[in-house]
């Protein structure tokens, strides 16, 4: 599997976290540590595109879980876009749809930001 | 004329005293440069003594912060660092700091202005941040593993100026620490107190001191990373014991009912269980779950997991009411990016009515006699993720009448998520192919069926996930 890589596009007050490859327990904490820079410099509302990411593992979901609820909590969001096929179902198996907003499209989910700020 | 010539003698004279003074006090500062260095010297090897005098007995920390004490003070510098590669051995981390040293990378953010110890705050800074292999001068030095030393650093490019007076570099010099071909990390130093510039000697030095110290570095990381590792083999071993002791002893046997299940723990990760339950004469309750985090937190959710649906069964007969009692238990104690999935089902041997309750668990699958196979899906978050209304809100049991000759299986992910020696996954396909083609055979003939397909898919590939499978027959 390929490590997960990860690039930062700031635009207006979103972050955007394009992720490429596989995020599983070896490779979250490159994510971890990125979501937890942009918390600590008081960015929260961040957008993760998920469009070249092959596998997530079901504990990294439930990781990202807890970034959007501190996000939410300083009046932003974490929210997911362009799931493949095979990540939508494993986030919607675990229920996590309902609690995380994943969206079809990066302008989407910048729509939606737009539309609660 | 004699006048001219005595003034001309008096002159030389002069003249010869100023240029003996002169020349003088040219050798005594020499020689008190060469004494200074001498004592440096006498004392760099009395101090690698003191350093390396209990090596082998101190842990890495310990023996970081002292080779920089040291470092600092043979260089009579400033500030230090020691930078090791982290065991992924692509990044740096700062592991000791000496007075305030200057983030070399990344600057320093607005947070300083209102931290209330600053010294504190550039040191948080510089040790949170890593340091990519090849990135700037530090990931630079540990990469080629070659000394830099800029004796005027206030006019290279590379180096971060800062508007704090405390903060600028004006000299700098890295050394990096190496045992036999391998670079494990380096020793930077900067600013000499006596705002002098360091010097080649001062490199000579330095990098004397960090390949003495790199011999016992490298022994203590070793002893680092086994102590490490005894401690999270002690912790999974724990968490073994507690998650086989969860696990049934032996399948009850319930009349028109054939009972099936296996788990084969991995070795990583990991945290499945199952259980039959004889609620009473006629129900039977069935359990199946995932715990997302390792080690003994893991275990001690899924234990508590398996003590709340025990105790509740008997009085609710609903499987959604279970788990929304073993969510209000849970929701409350679990750290932040814990969960459990589970399968909660009831079966009423009497009527063969099945009602099931699922909180982000892998759905479960009823196949037919005739080999018809079908999806039970049901609404529902894991458990421990989500707040107690979303979570009671979302939840959804569904009740399905089984026929006689039906076969129920529920499973964790680890079965569809095997994964052979080509990365390629087994998948919930190949898994219903298993199923079909058994399931008139029964409860066992499905499992082995299961159980044989999937292994000679994985081959000798090592999983990282337990795997666990029950099915269910339910007999004529």
């Amino acid at each position: 599997m390929r490590e997960c890589s990860i690039q930062l596009e700031e635009k207006g007050d979103l972050n955007i976290l394009r992720l490429d490859g596989s995020l599983d327990a070896y490779s979250f904490p490159r994510l971890e540590s990125t979501l937890g820079h942009l918390q600590e410099s008081g960015k929260h509302r961040v957008i993760l595109d998920c469009t070249a990411l092959e596998y997530v593992s079901s504990a990294a979901l439930g990781a990202l879980i807890g970034f959007a609820r501190r996000a939410r909590e300083k009046g932003g969001d974490l929210k997911l876009t362009n799931l493949s096929p095979k990540i939508y179902n494993i986030v919607e198996l675990l229920g996590f749809n309902k609690i995380l907003e994943v969206c079809d499209t990066a302008a989407e989910a910048e729509a939606k930001f737009g539309a609660r700020a | 004329m004699f006048y001219a010539i005595s003034i001309i003698a008096e002159l030389i004279l002069i003249a010869a005293f100023v240029f003996l003074y002169l020349q003088n006090r040219r050798l005594r500062l020499q020689r008190n440069a060469l004494l200074q260095e001498k004592e440096a010297t006498y004392g760099f090897i009395h101090d690698v003594a003191e350093v390396f005098a209990d090596a082998t007995t101190v842990d890495l920390d310990h023996l970081l912060r002292r080779v920089l004490y040291y470092a600092v003070r043979t260089t009579r510098a400033g500030a230090g660092a020691v930078y090791l590669y982290e065991p992924d051995k692509q990044n740096l981390r700062a592991r000791a700091i000496s007075g305030i040293f200057p983030p070399l990378l990344g600057g320093v953010d607005t947070g300083l202005e209102r931290a209330m110890s600053k010294s504190q705050h550039v040191e948080n800074m510089v040790k949170t941040r890593l340091i990519g292999r090849g990135e700037g001068l530090v990931g630079e030095v540990a990469d080629f593993g070659n000394a830099v030393l800029l004796p005027d650093a206030e006019t290279d490019p590379r180096v971060p100026r800062y508007e704090l007076d405390f903060l600028q570099i004006r000299s700098l010099l890295i050394v990096p620490m190496r045992f036999h071909q391998q670079v494990l990390g380096v020793l930077v130093v900067v600013n000499r107190v006596d705002g002098q510039p360091f010097s080649p000697g001062d490199l000579n030095l330095l990098q004397a001191l960090a390949d003495q110290a790199s011999i016992s570095v490298f022994y203590a990381g070793l002893r680092e990373t086994l102590d490490e590792k005894i401690r999270i083999d002690n912790d999974l071993d724990a968490a073994r014991r507690i998650q086989t002791s969860l696990l049934p002893k032996a399948l009850p046997r319930v009349e028109g009912v054939e009972l099936a299940a296996f788990n084969y723990p991995a070795l990583e990760i990991g945290g499945d269980y199952y259980d039959f339950i004889e609620v009473d004469d006629t129900h039977l309750g069935i359990a199946i779950a995932d715990v997302s985090g390792k080690g003994t937190g893991g275990a001690i959710m899924m234990s508590v997991c398996r003590s709340v649906i025990r105790a509740h069964a008997p009085r609710h007969l609903s499987p959604a009411q279970v788990l929304k009692l073993v969510n209000q238990v849970l929701s409350r104690d679990v750290s932040e990016d814990m969960f459990i999935s589970v399968l909660y089902m009831v079966l009423n041997t009497a009527t063969r009515e099945l009602v099931v309750a699922r909180a982000g668990h892998e759905r479960p699958i009823v196949s037919t006699e005739q080999g018809g196979l079908t999806i039970l899906d049901s609404p529902g978050v894991a458990i421990g993720i989500s707040d107690t209304p979303t979570f009671e809100r979302v939840l959804e049991e569904v009740t399905v009448s089984l026929k006689p000759g039906d076969v129920i299986v529920a499973y964790t992910d680890g079965v569809t998520e095997a994964m052979n020696v080509r990365d390629e996954e087994w998948g919930l396909d190949n898994l219903l192919d298993a199923i079909r083609v058994a399931s008139r055979e029964g409860a066992n003939s499905v499992l082995n069926n299961v159980r044989q397909r999937m292994e000679r898919f994985v081959g000798n590939r090592q999983q990282y996930d337990d795997m666990t499978l029950l099915a269910l027959h339910v007999m004529k």
